[in-house]
């Protein structure tokens, strides 16, 4: 075989396109890779314009070719910026997925005489694929990393769950410590208040005594007697014992009553007893809850009652209702920066009791609107809230068939509208 | 190895990188019809350690592309982010450029600056050397623990299109072998 043979052979077999091109961007040969899929052979094709035969990518193919004759510097054209600059189909007609080639380009200055470039060559390799190779690995891993961020925000949700549920159970730990302490409290509490009483009894029987004692003594006229007895008197300051002694008896007292009425709130929510079922007056419960919250209230908020009187009375849980007129309650409060109102207003129609909870805060979002009877969704700083207040609220008024609504506007306030039907023992089917 | 260059040689080379960067400018000035200035020619000896630092760079893109020949080695350009789309325009690319299109550009612009470049440099020399196609290269993956030199010869220059603010710069880095390949060469230019 000759060179020119062998070369001939060559090229008809070889996996790669070749097409060579003059100035005028004429093809003077191309091998079987494009005659085969073009159906033009190259005696055929010799001489006709490359740009005229491929017009879709003319604009594409004269710039890069004629950037090699200018420059006489190769030029290359990528599958990934241009997938497929000759539409031929893929090379995976019956297995692939892909309908057309993917190819890369080469445009190489080939018969080059005194630096002015004669002809180009261009040489068309078939990437179909690699192409797709590489692109179901991309796929796979912005999937990967798509599951992965997702894995990542699960995890801090988690995280962010764990946290609240811990300190849900040191809330819970808090309030049976306290139940335990009250518990506790109680009874050296009850013995001081009554022996304070019997004291206060005693007290003001000795003074009357006293004073009985000193008229006998005037009584007598006797001057040593009655120089004794002052003397007696001014040595033990008796005129202001007399003064303080009742007054520091009934502050006492005052002050147990107070220890008293924070024990029983403290027992009333400490869940004791606290799901049975009874009539009871809803104006009672919000004044106990509003006593409850008064440290966080009295600085800077002032409370309005609207409350229409006469009221039915309510068959309920009523420490489990306090326990949502608290969570509002205090919810207001804290919405409150500076100064601020919360109005409470208690109608009732011949079916149901409407208790309205009206704050001057700060509002909540619409987007955090939806989301707030959610268990421990939380807008509050970590440790402060434990995200259940709404939540267990929404699912203590579900239990009395009842209903709660927020409506709100940022910087302006947020209003909840509970709505609890009258029932009757009946209307339980299963009363917890 | 460590290639100690004589001032001759250094001198040598470095007139010879001047007229190939010249063709190279020239060559880039024609395509996109905008003045080109030019830096002198760096020549260096650097170890992997000092390579990477040189070429790690967040305000420039990276390519890569090797060549093969009687001299064998890699061209390295880095391009400015700024300007970028100023060259897109001179160089009739639709504009904005999404990532694909920037990608395509910066390796055609690559390719052509590195081309002119190293033949001109080659032709100089009478050596033969070929071209391969350029990719896209971040230099953020590279740990120079891994290269298997311990030296090699840098000639760098660098291309600023004055009314685009954009800055490229060409480093054609030499394998060992053909360091000894380009002095003997050198040494027999200067005899």
């Amino acid at each position: 075989m000759t060179t020119l043979a062998v070369l001939e052979n060559l090229t008809a077999k070889l996996p790669l396109g070749v097409c060579v091109l003059n100035e005028q961007l004429e093809i003077e040969y191309w091998n079987d890779f494009f005659a085969d899929r073009l159906n033009i052979s190259c005696d055929q094709v010799k001489g006709q314009n490359l740009l005229t035969l491929f017009p879709n990518e003319a604009k594409y193919l004269k710039k890069k070719i004629n950037s090699v004759f200018v420059l006489n510097n190769a030029s290359f054209s990528y599958w990934e910026h241009r997938p497929h600059v000759f539409l031929f189909s893929s090379s995976r007609p019956i297995t692939g997925e892909e309908t057309l080639m993917y190819q890369n380009i080469e445009f190489i200055p080939l018969h080059v005489s005194n630096n002015v470039v004669k002809t180009v060559c261009m040489i068309v390799q078939d990437v179909t694929e690699l192409a797709s190779y590489y692109q179901g690995k991309k796929q796979l891993s912005e999937e990967l990393a798509q599951e992965h961020s997702a894995l990542l925000a699960l995890n801090t949700k988690l995280e962010a769950a764990q946290n609240q549920l811990l300190q849900a159970d040191k809330m819970a730990a808090i309030g049976q410590l306290a139940a335990g302490v009250a518990h506790e409290i109680n009874n050296p509490i009850g013995f001081i208040h009554s022996n304070l009483q019997s004291l206060q009894d005693y007290s003001t029987k000795l003074l009357n005594l006293i004073s009985f004692y000193e008229k006998v003594v005037n009584k007598t006229q006797n001057k040593t007697f009655m120089a004794l007895q002052q003397e007696m008197q001014d040595r033990s300051q008796y005129s202001f014992l007399r003064e303080d002694m009742p007054e520091l008896i009934n502050e006492s007292i005052t002050g147990i009553d107070r220890v008293t009425d924070i024990i029983k709130n403290l027992k009333v929510f400490s869940h004791v007893d606290s799901s049975e079922w009874q009539h009871a007056n809803i104006i009672e419960g919000i004044e106990n809850t509003l006593k409850i919250a008064n440290s966080q209230l009295k600085y800077n908020v002032e409370v309005h009652r609207e409350f229409q009187q006469p009221l039915p009375a309510l068959f309920c849980q009523p420490m489990q209702l306090n326990q949502v007129f608290l969570n509002l309650i205090v919810n207001s409060a804290q919405a409150i920066d500076g100064k601020g109102h919360i109005y409470i207003k208690v109608s009732a129609s011949s079916t149901a009791l409407v208790i309205e909870i009206k704050d001057t805060g700060c509002g909540i979002s619409e987007s955090a609107q939806r989301k707030i009877f959610e268990p421990f969704y939380t807008t509050k700083p970590v440790g402060q809230g434990t995200g259940l207040g709404l939540s267990l609220s929404y699912s203590i008024v579900q239990k009395h068939k009842g209903s709660i609504v927020v409506s709100s506007e940022l910087d302006v306030g947020t209003t909840f509208i509970i709505t609890l039907p009258l029932l009757t023992p009946g209307d339980l089917e299963t009363p917890s | 190895m460590i290639y100690q260059l004589s001032e001759l040689q250094r001198d040598a080379l470095q007139e010879l990188m001047n007229i190939s960067m010249g063709q190279a400018a020239n060559s880039l000035a024609r395509l996109i019809g905008a003045k080109i200035t030019l830096s002198i020619p760096l020549i260096s000896s650097v170890t992997p350690t000092e390579f990477v630092d040189m070429i790690s760079s967040d305000v420039m893109w990276h390519t890569r592309q090797s060549f093969l020949g009687t001299v064998k080695g890699e061209v390295v350009s880095l391009q400015s982010h700024a300007g970028c789309e100023a060259i897109a325009e001179l160089m009739d690319y639709e504009l904005p450029l999404s990532d694909i299109t920037r990608e395509e550009l910066l390796l055609e612009l690559s390719n052509i600056l590195a081309g002119a470049c190293l033949n001109g440099f080659a032709e100089q020399l009478e050596l033969t050397t070929k071209l391969s196609m350029p990719t896209v290269f971040e230099p953020e993956k590279l740990s120079p623990e891994h290269y298997r030199w311990a030296h090699t010869l840098l000639m760098e220059v660098e291309f600023k299109v004055e009314s685009s603010h954009f800055d490229s710069k060409i480093v054609i880095c030499l394998e060992a072998e053909s360091i000894s390949t380009l002095l003997s060469r050198l040494n027999s230019l200067l005899e």
